[in-house]
């Protein structure tokens, strides 16, 4: 209960007044226009006049000085400590180093470290897109139970007339902004509800496998089927691959609370979910550059084999990245061990 | 200090200073995102305004399908980024969106600093699973059960919402006009005040400039009576009476207290070393 201070409220903040004042200035300076903005000596006045300000905090606490000072101190602390505090040294590093080590090397590390996921989530995209197929295939009508009826039969149509109109720009840009849209959204949402333990992911995975399948199935026994292959190969790698991707990084999330593990779930769930946010980011990269093929170059008047050739070399390009960019060659192993 | 409520976080820095930062309850939140999505769909609304004039403004070219075409696919990457985009970089790279500025309120992180990217990516990539099943119900049920006021988003990304202090002085409370001896009379040397009694006497006094005088009258007999027997001293006027009580209380034995509260017999001498520069 003894009063740790020697001085009135009053004369305790006109003495100290001054470092408050610049601190404030300081830290409004920093939070209006970042840290960069502040000069060589502001920056290294800031951590001294931030302690100095935390010893005035605990002494208005100790001398019982009134509220509102006390709070007033809080508020500096809290903001100074915000800006001394935050994330600034992982923003430091060299950019296109960050860059590179992020698409080259953590991207594909983080897919193939969740392969069980990653896998699961292939079967559960791919096998009901061919029961969709081979249901369809054997009887049309199954298309209209997955599919309303009014959307297949244009599409079946569109398909049939094949791409020797090619598009225009603008048709293209309109269909690249649509499947940003649809596609991108769709992918994000089926990570995010994999929060359910994995549910959300699972259920997105089987409906568009299945959707797909029976659209596949139905375009081709209207007798088009060469045509959607055609222009499904071109950018199917990335996008049936970034879907597959994002629902297997829900799936990881969801399995990360149903089995923590040594860790509590809460902690599990996060520890998983800032791993995996590198496959959703780069399932949404790899589905903005399908979106781009899809819309510019799948539905061009540019001749099948080309189109097939294109595609084919592509999709081998995807899995040979995903499977084996970032892994240490056998000359790199041992000089790691040594250090 | 009052025992901090239940919506407050302590956050101790690594100074060991801790400080509290008051939670955003739903409603604040909810507002702020109302903000937001006026915001962002004001935005996309603008553009594609902006894509059907220039196409009824083109009707006679023969390009105006291309024109046109194009305009949408540009609406719809606006729509994508009002969803999916503005919340993460905005809450990444200052904490607060507009709604969030606007009301007033922060997102840090549960150990009270800034987020980065992943936690701004992560709290709103989050945001679809909140949502459901419909206007935020999830969200709503997670922030109920959670104790502070977090959203599944929250949980997942290591954040909370928070509303900070505005950073303003508050003058110090002084006796004013200063005790005359006459009143002080009867006041004892040694005024203790426990710390209920303290923080009552200090609200009271900092509001009475806005109470009318008798509502005045009223609250400060309340418990000027009680604590003026204990003390025995005695004042006609019972707001009178809780300041020079306070005055004595907080600034006896300090060095540059004003006299009225001064001791007359020194138990302690006022240091000459200025502990704060």
């Amino acid at each position: 209960m003894a009063l740790a201070s020697t001085l009135t409220e009053r004369a305790f903040a006109e003495r100290r007044q001054k470092s408050w004042d610049e601190l404030d200035s300081l830290s409004r300076k920093s939070t209006q226009h970042g840290l960069r903005a502040l000069a060589a000596d502001e920056v290294s006045d800031l951590p001294s006049l931030y302690r100095d300000v935390c010893a005035d905090l605990a002494a208005a606490q100790a001398a019982r000085y009134s509220a509102p000072l006390v709070d007033y101190l809080r508020g500096l602390t809290a903001t100074a400590h915000g800006i001394l505090y935050g994330p600034h040294a992982a923003r430091d590093r060299d950019g296109s180093v960050a860059v590179r080590r992020t698409w080259l090397v953590a991207f594909p590390r983080a897919v193939r470290k969740r392969w069980r996921a990653m896998l699961l989530a292939t079967g559960l995209f791919f096998i009901p897109l061919a029961i969709g197929l081979v249901l369809t295939l054997r009887d049309p009508s199954f298309a209209f139970r997955v599919a309303p009826e009014a959307m297949l039969r244009p599409l079946a149509d569109a398909y049939a007339r094949g791409f020797d109109e090619g598009r225009d720009a603008g048709e293209g840009t309109m269909m690249a902004g649509f499947y940003v849209y649809n596609n991108v959204g769709i992918a994000l949402r089926c990570f995010a509800l994999g929060i359910f333990g994995g549910l959300g992911s699972a259920f997105y995975l089987v409906q568009n496998g299945l959707t797909i399948g029976a659209i596949l199935g139905y375009v081709a026994t209207q007798g088009a089927g060469a045509n959607i292959g055609t222009f499904i190969i071109g950018h199917g790698s990335l996008e049936l691959g970034a879907i597959v991707l994002s629902g297997g990084a829900g799936l990881s999330l969801g399995w990360s609370i149903v089995a923590p593990g040594e860790q509590t779930r809460l902690a599990s769930l996060q520890s998983t979910a800032r791993d995996i946010l590198v496959i959703v980011a780069g399932a949404a990269v790899m589905l903005v550059m399908a979106a781009g093929i899809e819309a510019f170059w799948s539905a061009s008047s540019t001749p099948r084999p080309i189109k097939l050739t294109v595609g084919g070399s592509l999709f081998f390009l995807v899995v040979a990245y995903v499977l084996v960019a970032g892994r240490e060659g056998p000359a790199a192993a041992p000089a790691e061990a040594q250090r | 200090m009052a025992a901090p409520l239940d919506t407050d976080v302590a956050i101790e820095t690594p100074e060991h200073i801790v400080f509290h930062y008051r939670l955003a309850g739903p409603a604040r939140r909810a507002l702020a995102y109302v903000v937001d999505l006026v915001v962002c769909y004001g935005v996309v609304l603008v553009i594609a305004l902006v894509v059907v004039l220039a196409f009824m403004g083109d009707r006679t070219t023969k390009d105006l399908g291309t024109a046109a075409k194009a305009g949408s696919g540009v609406v719809l990457l606006a729509l994508f980024a009002a969803q999916w985009i503005y919340f993460v970089v905005l809450e990444a790279r200052t904490g607060r969106s507009v709604g969030k500025r606007v009301m007033g309120v922060r997102v840090v992180t549960t150990t009270g600093r800034p987020i980065g990217w992943r936690s701004a990516a992560l709290r709103n990539l989050l945001r679809a699973a909140d949502a459901l099943p419909t206007g935020y119900l999830v969200g709503f049920a997670s922030m109920a059960i959670t104790s502070r006021f977090q959203r599944v988003g929250d949980l997942v990304a290591g954040t909370m919402v928070v509303v900070p202090e505005s950073a303003r002085v508050a003058t110090p409370i002084e006796l004013s006009p200063p005790a005359k001896p006459k009143e002080l009379a009867t006041l004892p040397e040694d005024v203790a005040l426990d710390a209920d009694e303290r923080e009552a006497i200090e609200l009271f006094l900092r509001r009475r400039l806005t109470l009318g005088r008798a509502r005045e009258h009223e609250l400060a007999s309340m418990i000027a009576g009680p604590i003026g027997e204990r003390l025995g001293f005695v004042h006609p006027d019972p707001a009178r009476l809780l300041a020079i009580v306070y005055d004595r209380a907080v600034n006896v034995g300090r060095g540059e207290a004003p006299p009225s509260s001064y001791r007359a017999r020194t138990a302690r001498k006022p240091k000459d070393e200025q502990p704060w520069r």
